[in-house]
């Protein structure tokens, strides 16, 4: 009988929501919240016996530390496999599968197995350490996502021969190997045929795909800081009280700007936070931990920058697709440029 | 976001707790911030020390804005 | 120019007292043909043996493989080689298919030499376990390169060239099972082919010694000692060029490759259909930065001024050979003329290297034939041709005397462990390789 591990975050380990994102880890026998399925997934061949449970943040804030503890939950148990996650959009649930898992694989030597959406930052931080599967933007995908998991550790653990990346449905690791194509095509064919397709403007796919060169070229830096004008955007989700411009909690598209041409500070009570993705009390008692709006003034006034923009720029950045951030980019660049600004300070949280 | 905005020639300094993240995300110029909900804030400290730090790091990241790199790199912060 | 090959299929090879081929038996004379081997004095000792799919035998090191032919009209095989010069592609050539002549050392390997198994899980990795072989095992007095691991393996290569002529020769006066012709119009004459895409097809043989006598040659002339040229496909084909001795073996192209080049027999059953194969761009692979960049302008140019559309590159190596393969590619996509290219990967024994040592977003098209790298491990082979050792001893490009992880790569009990590198001619990047390479 094989053995497997489960580690999930504070809410899928049913401890809480983001008011216990710092939950240090712990390991419970047996099977909570998706571990149910899991079980459910892999049958009779495999025993899902250990829960591990650990807030986001507190693995994000402490990673040394959560990864230490947590193997040394791990010391002495049997467990033929380990699973973390699934993750969907959870950017730092998927960080933290990441960081275990690879301290797991790495110590263990066990095959470590994940699910992430595309989206979620873990997938490319941690492809290449550990299985991650392609998955769902949200727990409703939960059932599926769990399935390639149970699916593919069935596989490894009945010595199946593995596919490809692709084939099997999980984010390449970047490791290259040579397979025979079944059915055998031979290569005089493969080329000509591409060549064919390459002519007639057809789609083709190489057999050698080359990773995009993905280097912004560095701007150049501001020669006089004191004459410069520096704005503030923030993925964040500082905005007004009554959040005039609607910007989602979550997977937003929508950005505002914010005048602060006249202000000091961020006052408590006039500016909070929206972002779902952390306990808002400490931002909204104070909105310059995530605006730093005081702080700039000071240096305003002792001259070290020439002036603030009269705006700042803020949208919620956890869940938000690459592409829509990308989008809202464009738009608030257009701002930047009218208002002559000289430098950015990008705050994320 | 970063990477749109350097793109097109505007300094930036991308002030994130996930430095890794940061770096993946392709942004030239990182700098360390405190935490996530907080990043320039720890409810741990007292006003006058929260302020000294917020102070700090945005002052690290003025800095950077105007510093030279070759590469990407991410700053020094003492918090 | 018109080639009329006339295939004889060989059902099976005995040894007996006239060399003759009669219903697909190919009889040799052993002694006769052994003879003709010994005509050189460098030759110190020979055997041959018969080896068909299935036997349990392994050969190693496999230094050439040759398709056994004769040019029914007379001339030498392999003009400026066997003989005298001459046109090669034009004419009647008579070929005995489903065979090869291989060259084995009876000792001595080096980094250019490879391995066959026969049979067994190691079949696949090579085109010849397919083939029913003639096989030379045999020494030579060549001291000056019997303890390197670069080896020009001139008398052995030669001697395997004259066998092949030999053995060919049962063939001259027969008719073929198939006759197959192969011909081009001259470019500018062809008004058929008018309106299809114009292709070239741009092979970089391996020449990267700067001395004479390891680099393929063109009618004789060293590789390494020419800028691109223009060839008719059927010279290729009909034995203009021969392998070198250089390459590490899954790379290189034997002579038995180039002669059978499925890329160009695919491009002429295209030619008139979907294609106007306008031929072969002869192009090298030497070591200098200025002499790769000089070659790409060279394919470039020449096939921009022959109106190409379209372009395959295929390239006899990889590591700084790929240099010359993006550059082409670059080149030739610059001159607004759509390229794919052919190579093997080399993506190390994690499989996480780049695959190619340079890479390039023009080179968008490419089919890939193989890793290098592959860790292969196999068991003891009961019939080893050749000797077993100088796969650990003699420096060949996937094998290794030890190692602190894997050990040696001949181990004790006789099992092997090896890169797919030293697998004969393995990566088949002429076009028979079924093997791609994917990410896992």
């Amino acid at each position: 009988m094989k053995k497997a591990i489960l580690y999930l975050n504070q809410f899928f380990g049913q401890i809480g929501g983001e008011d216990k994102a710092d939950f240090p880890p712990e390991i419970r026998e047996g099977l909570v919240g998706p571990a149910l399925e899991l079980q459910k997934q892999l049958g009779e061949e495999v025993e899902v016996t250990h829960t591990i449970i650990c807030g986001d943040n507190y693995m994000g804030s402490n990673t040394e530390e959560a990864i230490d503890t947590i193997l040394g939950f791990l010391e002495g148990k049997e467990f033929h496999i380990f699973f973390a996650g699934p993750a969907f959009r959870a950017g730092r649930y998927g960080v933290a599968c990441g960081h275990i898992g690879k301290a797991v694989k790495e110590r263990f030597n066990v095959p470590v197995i994940s699910s992430m959406n595309e989206e979620n930052p873990g997938v490319e931080m941690f492809r290449q350490d550990i299985y991650i599967f392609k998955g769902g933007k949200s727990s409703a995908a939960m059932r599926k996502d769990i399935k390639k998991m149970a699916e593919f550790a069935k596989k490894i653990l009945n010595g199946e021969t593995l596919l490809s990346a692709e084939e099997e449905g999980y984010y390449g690791r970047g490791i290259r190997r040579q397979v025979w194509l079944d059915p055998p095509v031979a290569a005089a064919d493969r080329v000509v045929d591409m060549l064919l397709k390459k002519l007639n403007g057809q789609p083709f796919e190489t057999e050698l795909p080359i990773p995009p060169r993905d280097n912004v070229p560095i701007a150049p830096s501001i020669k006089d800081l004191s004459k410069a004008t520096i704005a503030i955007v923030t993925s964040g989700g500082i905005v007004p009280v009554d959040n005039p411009d609607k910007i989602q909690s979550a997977s937003a598209t929508r950005w505002g700007k914010y005048n602060v041409a006249d202000l000091e500070k961020l006052e408590s009570g006039l500016y909070k936070t929206i972002h779902a993705g952390f306990d808002p009390t400490v931002a909204n008692q104070n909105p310059n931990v995530i605006v730093p709006l005081d702080a700039l003034r000071a240096y305003e006034k002792e001259g070290k920058i020439g002036k603030i923009h009269e705006y700042f720029y803020s949208t919620v950045g956890t869940g938000t697709t690459q592409a829509e951030a990308a989008r809202m980019a464009k738009e608030i660049i257009v701002h930047l440029k009218k208002g002559k600004v000289d430098g950015v300070l990008l705050v994320s949280t | 976001m970063v990477k749109k905005i350097e793109r097109v020639g505007i300094p930036i300094v991308h002030i994130a707790n996930l430095v890794p993240v940061a770096k993946s995300t392709g942004a030239n110029k990182i700098v360390p911030s405190f935490s996530i909900p907080y990043p320039f804030g720890d409810p741990a400290r007292s006003e006058e020390e929260q302020w000294k730090m917020r102070y700090h790091i945005v002052g690290v990241a003025l800095d950077a804005l105007t510093i030279d790199v070759e590469e990407q790199t991410v700053f020094k912060v003492n918090i | 120019m018109k080639l009329e090959l006339g295939n004889f299929y060989v059902k099976d090879i005995v040894f007996g007292d006239k060399t003759s081929y009669s219903n697909g038996i190919l009889t040799i004379n052993k002694e006769e043909a052994l003879k003709v081997v010994m005509e050189d004095e460098h030759i110190t000792e020979a055997e041959l043996h018969i080896v068909k799919p299935g036997d349990r035998v392994r050969l190693v090191p496999v230094k050439e493989a040759i398709e056994p032919r004769v040019r029914v009209g007379g001339g030498p095989l392999f003009p400026g080689v066997t003989g005298d010069l001459m046109q090669a592609g034009n004419g009647r050539t008579h070929a005995l298919k489903d065979c090869s002549v291989l060259v084995v050392g009876k000792h001595w390997g080096g980094f250019q030499d490879g391995l066959i198994d026969m049979s067994g899980e190691g079949a696949k990795y090579t085109y010849f376990s397919q083939l029913k072989n003639i096989v030379l095992v045999a020494d030579t007095d060549e001291e000056f390169e019997k303890r390197e691991q670069q080896k020009k393996n001139r008398a052995l290569r030669w001697a395997g060239m004259r066998l092949a002529e030999y053995i060919g020769s049962s063939v001259r006066n027969l008719e073929p099972e198939k006759l197959e012709v192969f011909e081009l119009e001259p470019i500018t004459k062809r008004t058929k082919e008018k309106d299809l895409p114009s292709v070239v097809l741009v092979l970089q043989f391996q020449s990267q010694m700067e001395e004479l006598g390891y680099n393929d040659l063109i009618y004789g002339w060293d590789t390494n000692r020419m800028l691109p040229t223009f060839m008719h496909p059927n010279e290729v084909l009909d034995g203009a060029v021969i392998s070198g001795s250089f390459m590490p073996s899954s790379s290189k192209w034997s002579t038995y490759d180039i002669q059978n080049f499925p890329v160009i027999r695919r491009l002429y059953k295209e030619h008139g259909k979907t294609l106007n194969f306008l031929g072969v761009i002869a192009s090298n692979l030497n070591v200098a930065l200025d002499q790769k960049e000089r070659a790409a302008l060279f394919v470039a140019q020449m096939a921009k001024s022959l109106g190409a559309d379209g372009a395959i590159v295929a390239e006899e190596g990889y590591g700084n050979p790929d240099a010359d393969f993006i550059a082409c590619i670059v080149a030739l996509e610059d001159a607004g003329i759509k390229t794919v290219g052919i190579t093997p990967e080399c993506t190390g024994r994690d499989g996480r290297s780049q695959p190619l040592v340079t890479m390039d977003p023009k080179a968008d098209a490419i089919v890939s034939t193989g890793d290098v790298s592959q860790l292969i491990e196999l068991p003891l082979m009961e019939t080893v041709l050749g000797e077993l050792e100088s796969l650990a001893r003699d420096g060949f490009a996937g094998g290794w005397w030890g190692d602190e992880i894997l050990g040696p790569s001949v181990r004790e009990d006789g099992s092997i462990i090896m890169e797919n590198n030293s697998m004969f001619c393995g990566d088949q990047v002429v076009g028979w390789s079924t093997k791609t390479v994917k990410e896992f």
